[in-house]
């Protein structure tokens, strides 16, 4: 699916699901977890997408149309993705960790502009926790991670208006922040 | 002059035997760094026969001379990269570059994961990292194509 053009401010159509980015829809299974260290890593990523689900209810809320839409679509994604961890978890008899009944926001949302930064934000750690999976020895598991945080990396985007030099990865030097268009929806 | 090689009694550079293979994320990490400067390279031109898009060009140039950065930086003699083959990217119309550039992005992108399963867990996530800042570089050029 493309997204009707634009960012909150920015001009930028998804590309997920496309045949030049087959990355995009990457809501996959990956393959069974082999040891406790893997499943440690799934159980991060796991966590990282209850906070997700959690975060895109609040960013829905302050949101309308089309980035309602694409709110929810986020919300879905992220959904699927959680599916895939815990049903591959429970496979290899592991206990899912359960979602908190809330979370802990990074910063004040009360307004359109700061539920688009929200969003930028959640995708930025999922990226993160989605890395831990390309370490990993089990070739499966480590290209279904490249395919997530590549999926992230383009949500953030669409959110932000901005690209990252590192996805998921620290940026010491600022690089990441290099943005070009501030979106006027970013607070 | 007596060298102290031949003083100790080395039978010179043959008795060292057959060099060791290179680990197999040099050779990524040399493929890596090539395209980089190749995408360098690019970039540079475009910005000078685009001068309309050189914010956004100039902000996703700086991002690549970050990646650049961080592959070399993995090298213990960053010099050895000079085997790369010398960038020289085809001259492109201004009216498709933005576009030229998307494309390139996206085959880099992709070309980064393929070596994934190769490398050691630290390099795969760079280059996992790096790949996907260079898909989200193709998807902002996407919503500017053919604006040259």
């Amino acid at each position: 699916m493309t997204r009707s053009k634009g960012t909150p401010s920015n001009p930028v159509a998804r590309s997920e699901g496309t045949p030049s980015d087959p990355a995009a829809r990457s809501e996959g299974t990956p393959s069974d977890p082999a040891t406790e260290h893997d499943q440690s890593v799934l159980q991060s990523a796991l966590a990282a997408e209850h906070a997700a689900i959690y975060g895109y209810g609040v960013v829905g809320a302050y949101l309308t149309g089309r980035l309602e839409q694409a709110a929810q679509q986020d919300w879905a994604t992220h959904q699927v993705a959680m599916d895939a961890l815990v049903s591959r978890l429970t496979s290899a008899g592991a206990q899912p960790v359960a979602a908190q009944d809330a979370y802990q926001l990074p910063f004040a949302v009360r307004s359109r502009a700061a539920a688009v930064a929200l969003a930028a934000f959640l995708e930025g750690r999922v990226a993160e926790a989605y890395l831990g999976l390309v370490a990993l020895d089990d070739p499966g598991l480590r290209a279904w991670g490249a395919q997530q945080v590549r999926a992230s990396a383009l949500r953030a985007t669409f959110w932000s208006g901005r690209t990252a030099a590192f996805p998921g990865l620290p940026d010491p030097a600022g690089t990441g922040t290099a943005a070009f268009a501030r979106p006027s929806a970013a607070p | 002059m007596t060298f102290p090689l031949l003083a100790a009694g080395c039978k010179g550079v043959r008795a060292l035997g057959t060099p060791p293979t290179p680990l197999p994320d040099v050779a990524v990490l040399n493929h890596a760094i090539s395209a980089e400067k190749l995408m360098i390279a690019r970039y540079r031109a475009a910005v000078s026969g685009s001068p309309g898009q050189a914010g956004l060009l100039g902000a996703l140039l700086a991002q690549h001379e970050a990646h650049l950065a961080r592959l070399t930086s993995r090298l213990i003699d960053p010099g050895a990269t000079g085997r790369a083959r010398p960038p020289s990217p085809a001259a492109t119309p201004p009216a498709s570059a933005i576009d030229a550039l998307r494309a390139a992005e996206q085959d880099a992108a992709n070309a980064l994961v393929g070596h994934l399963t190769e490398v050691s867990p630290s390099l795969a996530q760079l280059l996992a990292s790096i790949a996907a800042s260079e898909a989200s570089h193709a998807l902002l050029l996407g919503s500017r194509g053919g604006t040259g």
